[in-house]
């Protein structure tokens, strides 16, 4: 699966995509679809939905191949950040009332994974974790609640019982801590 | 807080997800053009990146690929041209102005109602509709589109009039390498847009966000826009 294909050999791959080659599409799709089927059901648990943006995910990668830029970001980043950003644009749209309405989505939060807790972890997520643990630990679960699962603001604070602005300044005080932890 | 600060903060919340729709597509839409704002993005897409390692791989159904490369086939087919008949225009339109007859206080309402009607019945609706505003606070126009007819109207809310210049709207989605004009804003209290929409496959006018530029009377002469974006939105489902 992922491990096994090394960014350079997906970077690689990405290029033939970008010249219309549909077999190296199959194998990037074949190497990289699980993971961002994963990264997709965590934000839209209804699979008939979570379906709909995978497609399109896909097919955004096939038609954005040229613009991939290997000294930017890694392969696997990019695919994820695309399928991050369309799956939260989706749950945005969906959730304009309430979450009332899709109770399933904090189940889902609540019994994922632990980053703390993953067993292999790469030198860049165990410095993120650091960090991470750097944070009050509600603030913390904020900032997780967010990324995993797609909770708004609006979201958080219904959640987590607080004034949607004491929210705000939270989140923007421990971004600012993260990027200081992270030095860069 | 430093514009600089600022920046970082918006594309963090961006990458993050914690932005409401609204803002949301307003830096999707500005991070085209302003580059600081992409360089902060993909910097926080990175400083965030390690925590997908976490992410247990999941099962893909089998059906999703022979859709992705039904729907990779179909890409770069000609758009089917949409035709309507005056008197259903007509009929869309008169429904559209008793809906929406009392301007800026329905507007907030509106997207409340909808968004209601849209969680209580999952069966897909071919109406949309956005609010175009520069905050919550202040809507300035109201569109609805007809997925299947083709058919955009855009109605002025609380849009000041400007003499001299013109509105024009503009479709944005990841897709299109650019702005696509949708034409210029009339006058009038409604503006109906559609020869323009036919040439876009409905699943991008789904995801687009709407744009209102601000143009030298009678629209930007580039093509692309010129002036200030003033308003955006995103569509959402509504019923007929």
């Amino acid at each position: 699966m992922l491990k096994e294909t090394a960014a350079a050999e997906l970077t690689a791959l990405l290029a033939r995509v970008a010249a219309r080659d549909r077999e190296a599409f199959a194998v990037v799709y074949r190497s990289t679809s699980a993971k961002l089927w994963g990264i997709i059901l965590r934000i839209l648990p209804r699979r008939d939905v979570a379906e709909d943006v995978l497609q399109d995910v896909y097919v955004r990668i096939w038609e954005r191949a040229g613009s991939f830029d290997p000294a930017k970001a890694s392969p696997i980043t990019w695919m994820a950040s695309i399928a991050r950003h369309r799956a939260i644009d989706e749950i945005r749209r969906r959730r304009l009332v309430s979450i009332e309405e899709t109770p399933e989505a904090l189940e889902v939060a609540e019994s994922g994974a632990d980053p703390l807790e993953s067993a292999e972890q790469s030198e860049d997520l165990r410095r993120l974790n650091e960090c991470l643990e750097g944070l009050e630990p509600e603030r913390r679960e904020m900032i997780l609640l967010a990324y995993y699962s797609g909770l708004s603001r609006d979201e958080l604070a219904q959640r987590f019982s607080h004034p949607v602005n004491t929210i705000k300044t939270w989140l923007h005080r421990s971004l600012a801590q993260l990027r200081k932890c992270l030095g860069s | 807080m430093t514009d600089e600060q600022d920046i970082d903060m918006l594309a963090a919340e961006y990458v993050l997800g914690t932005l409401p729709a609204d803002e949301r597509a307003a830096v999707a839409l500005r991070a085209r053009h302003d580059e600081p704002l992409a360089a902060a993005i993909a910097a926080w897409e990175w400083r965030l990146a390690p925590l997908n390692e976490t992410i247990v791989p999941r099962d893909v159904p089998a059906h999703v690929w022979a859709r992705i490369e039904a729907r990779l086939h179909r890409i770069g087919d000609a758009p089917g041209a949409a035709v309507t008949s005056l008197v259903g225009m007509e009929r869309r339109l008169r429904r559209w102005r008793a809906a929406a007859v009392a301007a800026t206080a329905i507007a907030a309402s509106l997207v409340l109602f909808v968004g209601f009607r849209e969680l209580t019945r999952p069966e897909p609706e071919k109406t949309l509709v956005a609010v175009l505003q520069k905050d919550a606070q202040s809507p300035a126009f109201l569109v609805s589109v007809d997925l299947e007819q083709k058919l955009l109207t855009i109605r002025v809310v609380a849009a000041p009039p400007h003499p001299g210049k013109s509105y024009e709207l503009w479709l944005v989605h990841d897709d299109l390498k650019s702005p696509r004009s949708l034409g210029v804003i009339g006058e009038g209290p409604f503006t109906v847009v559609q020869p323009k929409l036919a040439a876009y496959a409905p699943q991008t006018i789904e995801q687009a966000t709407l744009a209102v530029s601000l143009e030298p009377e009678g629209g930007s002469p580039t093509g692309a826009p010129t002036g200030p974006v003033l308003y955006a939105g995103k569509l959402i489902q509504a019923t007929e």
